[in-house]
C-alpha cells in the first residue's frame, strides 16, 4: 500500500488523479482553461445547473411556497396536483417546498463536508510532500492507514460517536473523506517542488510558509479543484446512504438524501415521495460530474 | 388437584423471576388462580386436536408447504435455537415442546406433561410426562431430559444470562452462584423416566406457569455434548417439538420439516415450513411476488394492499398491544412545571397525528388499549388530555411561558424505528408548534444509545412506546412508571400516591377493585403530567387465501407467533381450490 | 521485484495494526452498550447478568489489556465469537459470507469493466458529439442514482412489470442477475469516465499520431494502440474498486437478500458487535492492500516504463 501507485483512490480521488499528472504551466493557462471550459457545452450546462442549485439553496425562504414544516393532515401522500406541484409527503407537507429546502441542506452537506476535507487533506498532503523525509514517511503511513478503512462503516462509526445532525454529518464525511485529496496534494507538491521556479524563489530567500502557500500550493490547485467538484456529490450521496440507514439528519429538516431514504419504502404506494428527490440527486450528480470533467479537461494542457 | 391460593410473599418472588426475563406475571397468576376452580379438568385437559376445517369448494393442498417471514419477522439470522440457554436467541420455538404451553389467550395448557400435581402448600410439584414424548431421533424425551435441561440452565458454566428465571427451584440460586459445588442439591429430580419432581424453595402456587414459558423448554443432551455451541445447527439438532430443522443456511433461509416423532404429529398438517431471512428494507415485495404465503406489513405497504380489491381480504390485524406516548422530563425545564406538561396533553391533536402512521396507530387517551384488562373509558380521564387548543394555551397562564413565549430550547428524543414512529413524532412536533408555539428539535438516536440515555433520565422530552408483555395493567403501569423501580426506570417522574395505587393494585385479589386502583393511578399520573398518551399501536399481517388454521383469541383476532404464544405453525394448513 | 513485494507485505503489518487500534478506540468511545440484548422487545439484563456477560466477553478488563488480548488472538486468526450471533465465531461467519460477496463483486466488476470500457471508448472516439453525450449520460446515471433506489426500481421493473427475476435470494443464477447489475452500474460509470479521459489523452499522443501517419485505419489505431495504453491508468482504479464491491454492499445485499458480508458493514456497528466490527474493518483493509499490490504489479507488467 505504498504511494507509488500513480492514482488509486475513491471515485473522486481516482478521477481527480487523472488531472494530477505534473505539467508545466504558463501564466496564460488559467485564461486558456476558462476559454476551453466555456466552449465545453456539457460542462457549461452542468455549471449553470450548479449555479441555479446554489441560488435555490440561498433563496429557499423566498422561493418555497410553504414552510417545510407546514403540515396538512387532510392531504397526506397526495400525488402531484395543482395545489401541490410535486405532491405531499406522509405529513401532508408540500414536497415542492421541501425539495427547495432540501437543496439547501444537500448543498450544505456537499460543501461543508468538502471544506473539512480540504482543511484536513490539503495541509497534510502539502506538508508531507514539501517537507519530505521523516515527516513525509510518518504522514504517508498515517494516510495509508486511514485510506484502508471501509468508508461506510467508518462514517457510521463516527456518526454513532457524535450522534445525528447536520454538523456531525459534515464532520463524519470530512473525517473519513480527506485521504484522497491528501494523496493528490502530496503528489502535486512533490512534483512542483522540483521545478526551477521554486528553487529560484528559495534562492531569493523566500520563507518556508510563504513558499508553500504562494508558490507551491497555487500550482497544485487543479487536482484539488477537480477533487472537490467530485467530492461534493459524493458527500450528498453519503448523506443519502446514512439517512437510509437511519443515522442521518434529524427530521423534520429535509434533505434529498433523507427524502429518498424515507420514500424508498413507499415507492410502490406513493412513487412521488422517492422519485422527485432521486431525480434531484441525479441531476446534481450529473451537473457536478460534467462540470468536473470539463474543468479537468480544460486545465489539462495536453487536452488541446 | 387443588391449587392453594397464592400468598403475596410468593407473588413478589414470582415478580422477581419474571422480571429477570422481562415477562410479567399477572396473566399467569390469574390463570393459575383460576385453575383452582377448574380443578383437575382444567389443568390436565389435553389440548383439542386442530383438525383442518375446509370451506366448500376447497381441499387440502397436496403440498403442505408454508412460507412466511418478512416485514420485521426473522429479519436477522437467529443466534441459535437454544432457548434453554438463551431465551432471546430468536430461534424457531416450534422446534421445541415444553411441559406446558400457552394457548391463543395466553393461558397455560398441558403439553409434554399429561398431568401436574402439587403437594398441599405448593412447594413440591410433580409433572407426569406423556409416555409418547420423543425426540426427533425417535429416542424418548423423558423426565431425565427435563431434569438435565433445567440444570443446564442453572449451571454457571453455561452462562445463561437469564438463569435467575428458575431461582424458585430449591438450591438453584446457590448452584448458579457457585455457592454449591454441583447440581446434586438442586430440587429437580426425575423420580423415574416419566415423572419429574420439582422441589421449590417454598410454596409457589404459580410454578406450572413458569414451566410453560420459552425459558423452560428442554435441550437435547446428546447433541449438546457432541456438538457444543453448534448443536442447534441443522443436521446436528435433535429436538422434541412439532417440527425439525431440515436446513439452516445462515442469513438466508431456514427450512423446517414436520417431526414424525412428535407426540402430536397427527394434528400437524404442514409438512414443510420455509422461513427466509428478509431484511426490513424489502417490505412486502417478496410476499406480493408470491415468494411468501404470509408476511408482516410495514407502513409502506398496508394502505396499498388494503385498497387493492385483490389483496384486501388477505390483510388482517394481529394483537400487538402497545402505546406511543410522550415523557416530559420533570427535572428539566420547561417540563418541571406541571402546567406545561398538562398543556402538552391538551395540545396534541391526536385524531390528526395518527393519520400519518398510515393505519399503524389509533388515538390513545390512556396506557391500556381498548379490549384489554384495565382499559378505561372514564370521561374524567379523557378530559385530562382531551385535545383542546384553548385549554392548552390557558394552562400556560401564570407560567413563564404564557402565550407560548419564552420557550427554552427543547429537544424531543426518540429511537430509530420503523412502523411509522418517525412520522408520528414529526406530527407531534407540528401540533405542538401550532397550538403552543412550542418549537422542538427532533433527535433520532440509535437504539442502544437511546436506552442508555433514557435510563439515565438524561433526555428532556421523549417520544417512546411500551409494548405490552402480557395483558394486565400491572405490566402497563408497574413495569414502566413505578417510582421505586431500581433499574430500567424510564423517567424521573415519581408520585407517591400513584405508587400506592399500584401497590394496592398488585396486592388486591378482587378483579373489580384492582381495576379501580389502576384507573385511579392512570388519573393521578395524567393529572400530574407524568406522561402524555398519544396513540395505541396496531399491527398488520397478510396471508394468502390458501393459508388457513391461524388461531383466534377471545377478541376474535388472529394470533401469530410472539413471545408467549408460540403455537402457530402446528395449527396452520394450506388449501387449494377443489 | 521480490524485494518490493516483500517490503509492501511487511508494511501491511503496522498498517493493519494501526487500523485495529483506531477502530478499537473509536468503537469503545461510541455510546451504546454491546451488553444490551439483541432481540427486539427483549428486556435489559440485570446488572448482575451484565457483569457476568462482560466478564465472558472480556469487557471488564482495562482497555489496553483488551486490545492486547485481541491482537494476540487476531494474529492467530481468532477474532472471537460474535456478540450478536452468539454461537458462531466471527471467522466462521466471514468464511461463509465473504465468498458470496466476492462472487457477486467479481461478476459486478466484470460487467462494469466490459460496459465501462465500451462506453468510455465510444465517448472518446466521438468526443463532443452525440455519442459522447449519450454514453457519458448513460454511464453517469449509474453513478447518479443511489443504489438502494436503483435496486427497488429494478425489482419493480423486472419482478412485477416484466416478471423475469425473483425479488431476492441467492439460490440460482437467476437470483444473481439483478444484484449484479445494480452493483455494477456505479463502477461502470466511473470506469467509463476514466476510460474516456485516458483514451482522449492517448488518441492525441505522439505515437498514435505516428500510427495514423503510417496510414493505419482508425479502427486498428483505436484497438491496437490506443486501447492498450488507455487501459493502463484504468487498471489503477480497479484495486480499490474491487475492494469496495468485492467485500459486499450493504444496500444491494440487504434489498436483494444476498447472504454476503456487506450487511455487516452496517449491522456490526448498529449491533455494537465489537469482534465483528474489528474483523470487518481488518478484512477490508487487508483485502484492499492485496488488491492494490496486485494492481501495482499488473501495472508494471502492462507499462514497461515502470520498474520496481
Amino acid at each position: 500500500m505504498a504511494l507509488s501507485t500513480p492514482a488509486s483512490g475513491t471515485d473522486a480521488g481516482a478521477l481527480a488523479a487523472a488531472a494530477a499528472r505534473p505539467t508545466v504551466r504558463g501564466t496564460s493557462l488559467w485564461r486558456d482553461g476558462v476559454r476551453r471550459l466555456l466552449r465545453n457545452r456539457l460542462a457549461m450546462a452542468g455549471g449553470v445547473v450548479i449555479v441555479l442549485l446554489c441560488l435555490i439553496a440561498i433563496f429557499a425562504d423566498v422561493l418555497a411556497p410553504l414552510p417545510y414544516t407546514k403540515t396538512n393532515f387532510g392531504r397526506l401522500n397526495e400525488p402531484p396536483s395543482h395545489d401541490y406541484p410535486l405532491g405531499t409527503d406522509a405529513l401532508g407537507r408540500d414536497m415542492f417546498s421541501r425539495m427547495i429546502y432540501g437543496a439547501r441542506v444537500s448543498m450544505l452537506v456537499g460543501l461543508g463536508a468538502q471544506v473539512i476535507v480540504v482543511l484536513i487533506g490539503v495541509p497534510i498532503g502539502a506538508l508531507s510532500g514539501f517537507l519530505g523525509g521523516r515527516v513525509d514517511l510518518a504522514l504517508t503511513r498515517f494516510v495509508d492507514v486511514m485510506y484502508a478503512f471501509p468508508r461506510l462503516l467508518f462514517v457510521i462509526l463516527v456518526m454513532s460517536m457524535l450522534g445525528a445532525g447536520l454538523l456531525n454529518i459534515f464532520i463524519a464525511i470530512g473525517l473519513t473523506g480527506w485521504v484522497g485529496i491528501a494523496r493528490q496534494t502530496r503528489a502535486q507538491v512533490l512534483a512542483i517542488k522540483e521545478k526551477e521556479f521554486v528553487d529560484a524563489a528559495r534562492a531569493l530567500g523566500v520563507g518556508f510558509g510563504r513558499l508553500l502557500t504562494r508558490h507551491v500550493l497555487p500550482n497544485a490547485l487543479t487536482p484539488i479543484v477537480v477533487s472537490v467538484t467530485f467530492g461534493i456529490p459524493e458527500a450528498i450521496f453519503t448523506e443519502a446512504a446514512l439517512s437510509f440507514i437511519g443515522v442521518g439528519i434529524n427530521p423534520p429538516t429535509p434533505s434529498w438524501g433523507q427524502m429518498v431514504g424515507e420514500g424508498q419504502q413507499y415507492i410502490r404506494s406513493y412513487w412521488h415521495l422517492c422519485v422527485f428527490p432521486s431525480i434531484a440527486i441525479a441531476i446534481t450528480m450529473l451537473s457536478f460530474t460534467f462540470f468536473g470533467d470539463g474543468v479537468r479537461d480544460a486545465l489539462d494542457p495536453k487536452m488541446k | 388437584m387443588k391449587i392453594p391460593r397464592i400468598p403475596d410473599a410468593q407473588l413478589d418472588l414470582l415478580a422477581e423471576r419474571l422480571a429477570a426475563v422481562g415477562v410479567g406475571r399477572r396473566d399467569f397468576l390469574k390463570v393459575a388462580a383460576g385453575l383452582t376452580a377448574m380443578g383437575a379438568a382444567g389443568f390436565n385437559a389435553r389440548p383439542a386436536a386442530a383438525a383442518p376445517k375446509l370451506r366448500p369448494g376447497e381441499k387440502l393442498a397436496k403440498d403442505q408447504h408454508f412460507r412466511y417471514g418478512g416485514g420485521g419477522w426473522y429479519q436477522n439470522d437467529p443466534s441459535s435455537h437454544d432457548f434453554n440457554k438463551d431465551l432471546y436467541c430468536s430461534g424457531v420455538s416450534e422446534l421445541w415442546a415444553g411441559l406446558m404451553k400457552f394457548n391463543a389467550d395466553f393461558q397455560p395448557v398441558l403439553h409434554v406433561a399429561e398431568k401436574v400435581t402439587a403437594n398441599k402448600d405448593g412447594s413440591l410439584w410433580t409433572f407426569a410426562i406423556r409416555k409418547d414424548s420423543k425426540f426427533s431421533d425417535g429416542s424418548p424425551c423423558s423426565a431425565r431430559d427435563f431434569e438435565w435441561s433445567w440444570k443446564r440452565q442453572m449451571d454457571p458454566a453455561s452462562a445463561n444470562p437469564y438463569s435467575s428465571y428458575f431461582y424458585d427451584i430449591k438450591g438453584a440460586e446457590a448452584f448458579n452462584k457457585k455457592q454449591a459445588p454441583d447440581a446434586s442439591q438442586v430440587g429437580v429430580v426425575a423420580k423415574d423416566d416419566w415423572t419429574l419432581e420439582v422441589t421449590l424453595e417454598g410454596p409457589r402456587g404459580y410454578f406450572p406457569v413458569l414451566s410453560a414459558y420459552l425459558a423452560a423448554l428442554p435441550a437435547h443432551k446428546g447433541s449438546v455434548e457432541k456438538y457444543g455451541d453448534k448443536w442447534t445447527e441443522a443436521g446436528n439438532l435433535v429436538c422434541n417439538g412439532p417440527f425439525v430443522l431440515e436446513t439452516w443456511e445462515h442469513n438466508k433461509v431456514m427450512v423446517l420439516r414436520k417431526n414424525k416423532h412428535f407426540f402430536g404429529a397427527k394434528d400437524v398438517t404442514l409438512d414443510r415450513v420455509t422461513i427466509p431471512i428478509i431484511p426490513g428494507a424489502s417490505g412486502a415485495l417478496p410476499y406480493e411476488n408470491n415468494e411468501l404465503d404470509m408476511t408482516s406489513l410495514g407502513t409502506g405497504d398496508l394502505k396499498r394492499l388494503q385498497s387493492n380489491p385483490k389483496t384486501v381480504e388477505e390483510v388482517f390485524r394481529y394483537p400487538f398491544p402497545g402505546t406511543w406516548y410522550l415523557t416530559p422530563q420533570v427535572t428539566k425545564p420547561p417540563f418541571d412545571n406541571v402546567k406545561v406538561r398538562r398543556a402538552v396533553g391538551h395540545a396534541i391533536d391526536r385524531a390528526n397525528v395518527i393519520k400519518v402512521a398510515q393505519g399503524f396507530a389509533i388515538p390513545a387517551h390512556s396506557m391500556i388499549p381498548p379490549g384489554f384488562p384495565g382499559a378505561t373509558d372514564d370521561p374524567k380521564i379523557k378530559a385530562i388530555q382531551a385535545f383542546d387548543p384553548k385549554a392548552a394555551v390557558a394552562m400556560l397562564k401564570g407560567t413563564p411561558y404564557e402565550g407560548g413565549r419564552n420557550w427554552p430550547k427543547i429537544v424531543l428524543s426518540m429511537r430509530d424505528e420503523a412502523y411509522g414512529s418517525k412520522p408520528l413524532a414529526e406530527a407531534v412536533q407540528a401540533v405542538l408548534l401550532e397550538h403552543l408555539n412550542m418549537k422542538t428539535d427532533l433527535e433520532v438516536l440509535e437504539q442502544r444509545v437511546f436506552r442508555e440515555r433514557l435510563w439515565k433520565h438524561d433526555l428532556q422530552f421523549v417520544w417512546i412506546r411500551w409494548f405490552m408483555d402480557y395483558p394486565d395493567p400491572h405490566n402497563e403501569y408497574f413495569d414502566t412508571f413505578y417510582g421505586k423501580k431500581t433499574s430500567g426506570k424510564r423517567q424521573a417522574w415519581v408520585n407517591d400516591a400513584f405508587d400506592k395505587e399500584l401497590e394496592q393494585g398488585r396486592d388486591t385479589r378482587d378483579v373489580k377493585k384492582r381495576m379501580t386502583h389502576y384507573a385511579k393511578a392512570e388519573e393521578l399520573m395524567q393529572a400530574d403530567g407524568g406522561y402524555v398518551p398519544v396513540a395505541w399501536v396496531v399491527r398488520y399481517a397478510a396471508a394468502k387465501s390458501s393459508v388457513r388454521g391461524l388461531e383466534k383469541n377471545r377478541q376474535g383476532e388472529y394470533v401469530v407467533d410472539g413471545n408467549i404464544y408460540v403455537d402457530m405453525l402446528p395449527h396452520v394448513y394450506m388449501v387449494d381450490k377443489a | 521485484m521480490l524485494q518490493y513485494i516483500a517490503s509492501r507485505v511487511l508494511w501491511l503489518v503496522p498498517t493493519i495494526g494501526a487500523m485495529a487500534l483506531v477502530t478499537f478506540l473509536v468503537m469503545h468511545a461510541t455510546p451504546g452498550s454491546p451488553l444490551d440484548p439483541v432481540a427486539e422487545g427483549a428486556n435489559p439484563l440485570s446488572p448482575e447478568a451484565q457483569k457476568n456477560l462482560a466478564a465472558i466477553y472480556g469487557l471488564d478488563k482495562p482497555l489496553p489489556q483488551q486490545f492486547l488480548i485481541f491482537l494476540g488472538k487476531a494474529v492467530r486468526g481468532d477474532f472471537g465469537k460474535s456478540f450478536v450471533y452468539k454461537t458462531r465465531t466471527v471467522m466462521e461467519i466471514l468464511v461463509e459470507t465473504f465468498p458470496i460477496s466476492l462472487l457477486l463483486g467479481s461478476m459486478a466488476l466484470a460487467l462494469a469493466i466490459a460496459g465501462g470500457l465500451a462506453l468510455g471508448i465510444l465517448a472518446a472516439v466521438y468526443q463532443n458529439r452525440m455519442w459522447d453525450y449519450v454514453s457519458v449520460s448513460l454511464a453517469t446515471v449509474g453513478v447518479a442514482i443511489p443504489n438502494f433506489v436503483l435496486a427497488v426500481f429494478f425489482i419493480i421493473l423486472f419482478s412485477f412489470v416484466i416478471p423475469l427475476f425473483p425479488t431476492g435470494g441467492w439460490d440460482s443464477p437467476r437470483n444473481w442477475v439483478l444484484p449484479t447489475v445494480t452493483l455494477a452500474l456505479a463502477p461502470m460509470g466511473i470506469i467509463a469516465r476514466f476510460t474516456r479521459a485516458s483514451m482522449l489523452e492517448v488518441i492525441r499522443a505522439d505515437y498514435t499520431l505516428t500510427a495514423r501517419a503510417k496510414g493505419l485505419g482508425e479502427r486498428p489505431v483505436i484497438f491496437k494502440h490506443a486501447l492498450k495504453n488507455a487501459f493502463i491508468p484504468v487498471v489503477t482504479l480497479l484495486g480499490p474498486m474491487f475492494a469496495a464491491v468485492g467485500t459486499g454492499s450493504f444496500f444491494v445485499e440487504s434489498i436483494f437478500r444476498v447472504p454476503g458480508m456487506g450487511r455487516f458493514f452496517v449491522l456490526s456497528m448498529t449491533g455494537r458487535d465489537y469482534p465483528m466490527i474489528m474483523a470487518v474493518v481488518l478484512t477490508y483493509g487487508a483485502f484492499l492492500a492485496v488488491m492494490n499490490l496486485v494492481v501495482d504489479l499488473l501495472y508494471g507488467a502492462l507499462d514497461p516504463r515502470i520498474r520496481y
